[in-house]
């Protein structure tokens, strides 16, 4: 568990370092952010590798099983646990391919101009990250399977999850504006979300957390914060939002969505995005 | 290896009895010329210092060839960067010597985004006795002129002045890490994060792309680039080292973009080593040739490695510079010292390598006797002439008097940039914003 408080910390850590190097003299410095995003990227690495050892529903597990058999070969790569626990966090919400809003948001980062037209995507796929922890790796995957399979050090296992996981859910229904308000809830240390969509998960995501992180809470949230800065209007949506509504149970669902911001981060968005 | 040191304390900052230094008084390079005559020194407010070496007078025999001030000229100022809204720092990232081909010295000097050529020269005559204009510069009124003369040069102050006399701009989008100019006399290369640049001494509005890694998409990027050098007698070759610990040496006559290396240098990693922090501390900071041109030193975050040109799988040497911080690379990477770049320096003959390290501890290693040695920059522990008494770090246990132990390091001073004479043993260490040179005793 030691592990898991020094991995967070140092995530902690590297995206503070991330989003000072934005108010760098000079302007942002390519080398460092490359480092610091590997560096967030192993601790995220082992982070969640043992973050979701110990927080299985079994039920549900069961009953997602027959979507990976597809996973069966890939379960050797990665702790088998993961994967059952990624589906055991979305029971109910099939995954829609992330396809068209991972390309915008990838656009976006790219090209750093014209951040309009992800908003609205990037609301529903920080909807999806939500309830899809991997997804932000994932849509890189589905994006550029060849170079993620040409880098091992790049989380193969992650990006597998996401080629198998598109396959079979293509179909998938979408949850479009509805959910807006969720997702806002998850990225601010606002309020304790009315979602009903998945309250087995936040009482799950709050009881393993909540003895250990809080004292690191604040730079969590603050940095959630800062992280939505950096990306800008496309959590605009977002904002509006969260000021509107009161701050209740902040250690919790801070803790929480720091969390889940951690696990959708990608790091080469955040470390690439001025370039 | 006995010193004597011969302490020059260059500090420009009026806070000079505090510790603080201003920012802009940081030296950011060293670099002596090719005689060892002249010694370069670039500060993070722009501007060049150059020192020279006297000349050796039999009055004072025991003052052998002290360096004093030569010039001082600002080389790069701010500049604002209006299309990314980003403003270019000042600071001089690299000083390269050119050969000495008249009387006036050369330099090339860079910051993240420009590299200027400037011509150093004196002057020690002026003319007199012009016609249309009086001493003074006035112009003379023309009816006042009765007599015609022919001006001439008389002696006068040496003065000495620098001028820019090229300027090599807006080739790079990112920042240049390195300039290397090649032993051909005529072009050069200035190296950022991504690209490596060939130029033409010459032509300024020009510059040839020979090296390219940017990927299409740039969040698959996994490596940048960051060093390069010429190869010291083959001016087709140059090495550059990358952010992942490789070095590649590319032949320029294989093609005119040389994205494919002749020689790939690598060292396996120790997977005992793994840790989060493997991939910042394997990066190279720094990749020099030796003078023979046989041999290839890299620096990483806590060792440096001499390269046989002829071998790539494994280094033919590998230094432990402070492995004592291998411990301490979570604490190292909060404040940010991590991401030091260290330089290392060859001596003449290439038998001893330098680099620094914290605390105001410069190393050397023999490679023939394999003895190293830890010495200190400092003003408190060495007087001038004093011979520098070698430090040691202990690690942990009991520590023995004037060992100084891990925990007390003083991480804010940190040896970044040295320079070695090219011929004899004389060694400049930068400290922060004080210049200590070094010179070897004799009898």
């Amino acid at each position: 568990m030691e592990y898991k408080v020094e991995a967070h910390r140092i995530m902690s850590i590297s995206l503070g370092k991330i989003y000072n190097s934005r108010i760098q003299r000079g302007g942002i410095k390519l080398h460092k952010n490359l480092l610091v995003s590997l560096v967030l990227r192993s601790a995220r690495q082992v982070y969640l590798s043992d973050y979701y050892s110990g927080a299985c529903l079994n039920a549900q597990s069961e009953r997602e099983g027959n979507e990976w058999d597809i996973m069966d070969s890939e379960r050797e790569k990665f702790p088998p646990s993961a994967t059952e626990c990624d589906r055991a966090e979305s029971p109910e919400e099939p995954q829609q391919s992330k396809q068209p809003e991972a390309s915008d948001k990838e656009r976006e980062y790219r090209e750093n101009d014209d951040e309009v037209k992800s908003d609205q995507a990037d609301c529903t796929s920080t909807l999806q990250q939500e309830q899809n922890p991997n997804p932000s790796l994932d849509s890189v995957g589905n994006v550029s399977p060849p170079e993620t399979i040409n880098e091992p050090k790049e989380s193969p296992s992650d990006s597998s999850v996401a080629e198998r996981q598109s396959t079979p859910v293509a179909n998938g229904e979408s949850h479009q504006a509805p959910k807006t308000h969720v997702c806002s809830n998850r990225k601010r240390s606002a309020e304790e979300s009315e979602s009903g969509d998945s309250p087995q998960k936040r009482t799950k995501v709050a009881s393993s957390n909540s003895k250990e992180d809080e004292e690191g809470e604040e730079m969590d949230t603050s940095n959630v914060s800062n992280l939505i800065t950096i990306f800008g209007s496309s959590f605009s949506g977002l904002l509006s939002k969260d000021s509107a509504k009161p701050e209740a149970e902040a250690e919790d669902s801070g803790q929480i969505c720091c969390d889940q911001m951690l696990k959708n981060l990608n790091p080469w968005s955040t470390a690439i995005v001025a370039f | 290896m006995e010193e004597e040191s011969d302490s020059r304390k260059i500090n420009n900052s009026f806070l000079r009895d505090h510790n603080y230094a201003t920012e802009a008084d940081i030296i950011s390079t060293v670099e002596f010329n090719s005689t060892g005559e002249l010694l370069a020194t670039g500060d993070k407010g722009g501007r060049v210092v150059v020192f020279q070496r006297e000349q050796e007078s039999k009055n004072q025999p025991h003052r052998r060839g002290e360096y004093n001030v030569y010039s001082t000229f600002q080389s790069h100022e701010p500049e604002f960067d209006y299309l990314k809204s980003l403003e270019i720092e000042e600071k001089i990232n690299k000083i390269r010597w050119l050969p000495q081909q008249n009387a006036a010295y050369f330099l090339l000097s860079t910051n993240d985004k420009t590299v200027k050529l400037w011509k150093i020269s004196e002057r020690d005559k002026r003319p007199e006795g012009y016609n249309l204009k009086d001493e003074d510069g006035r112009i003379r009124d023309p009816a006042t002129i009765t007599t015609l003369r022919v001006p001439v040069l008389r002696p006068m102050d040496l003065m000495v002045e620098a001028a820019p006399r090229r300027v090599f701009s807006n080739a790079h989008t990112y920042h240049i890490n390195s300039i290397s100019v090649n032993s051909d006399y005529e072009t050069f290369m200035s190296t950022d994060d991504l690209r490596i640049n060939l130029w033409n001494l010459e032509i300024t509005n020009r510059s040839f792309n020979i090296v390219d890694i940017k990927p299409t998409n740039m969040e698959e990027l996994t490596e940048v680039i960051t060093a390069a050098e010429f190869h010291p007698h083959h001016c087709n070759t140059f090495v550059y080292s990358s952010s992942k610990g490789s070095i590649r040496l590319c032949d320029m006559r294989a093609a005119a973009l040389c994205d494919n290396h002749s020689k790939f240098f690598e060292e396996p990693e120790d997977p005992s080593n793994r840790s989060f922090f493997s991939e910042i501390i394997s990066s190279i900071s720094d990749v020099k040739f030796s003078h023979s041109g046989r041999y290839l030193m890299t620096r990483d975050y806590l060792t440096v490695k001499v390269w046989d040109l002829n071998m790539e799988s494994k280094p033919l040497e590998t230094y432990q510079v402070h492995d004592y911080l291998r411990s301490k690379l979570c604490s190292l990477y909060e404040n940010d010292c991590i991401f030091d770049k260290f330089e290392c320096v060859w001596n003449g003959s290439d038998s001893v390598i330098m680099t620094g390290s914290y605390n105001n501890f410069f190393r050397m290693f023999d490679r023939n006797t394999k003895r190293d040695v830890t010495l200190e920059a400092s003003r408190e522990n060495s007087k001038p002439r004093a011979i520098l008494k070698p430090r040691k770090v202990c690690v942990g246990g009991k520590r023995r008097k004037d060992e100084i132990s891990v925990d007390s390091l003083d991480f804010s001073k940190k040896i970044l940039h040295t320079a070695w004479h090219p011929s004899e043993n004389i060694i400049a260490v930068a400290a922060t914003n004080n210049l200590y040179i070094f010179q070897d005793k004799v009898n």
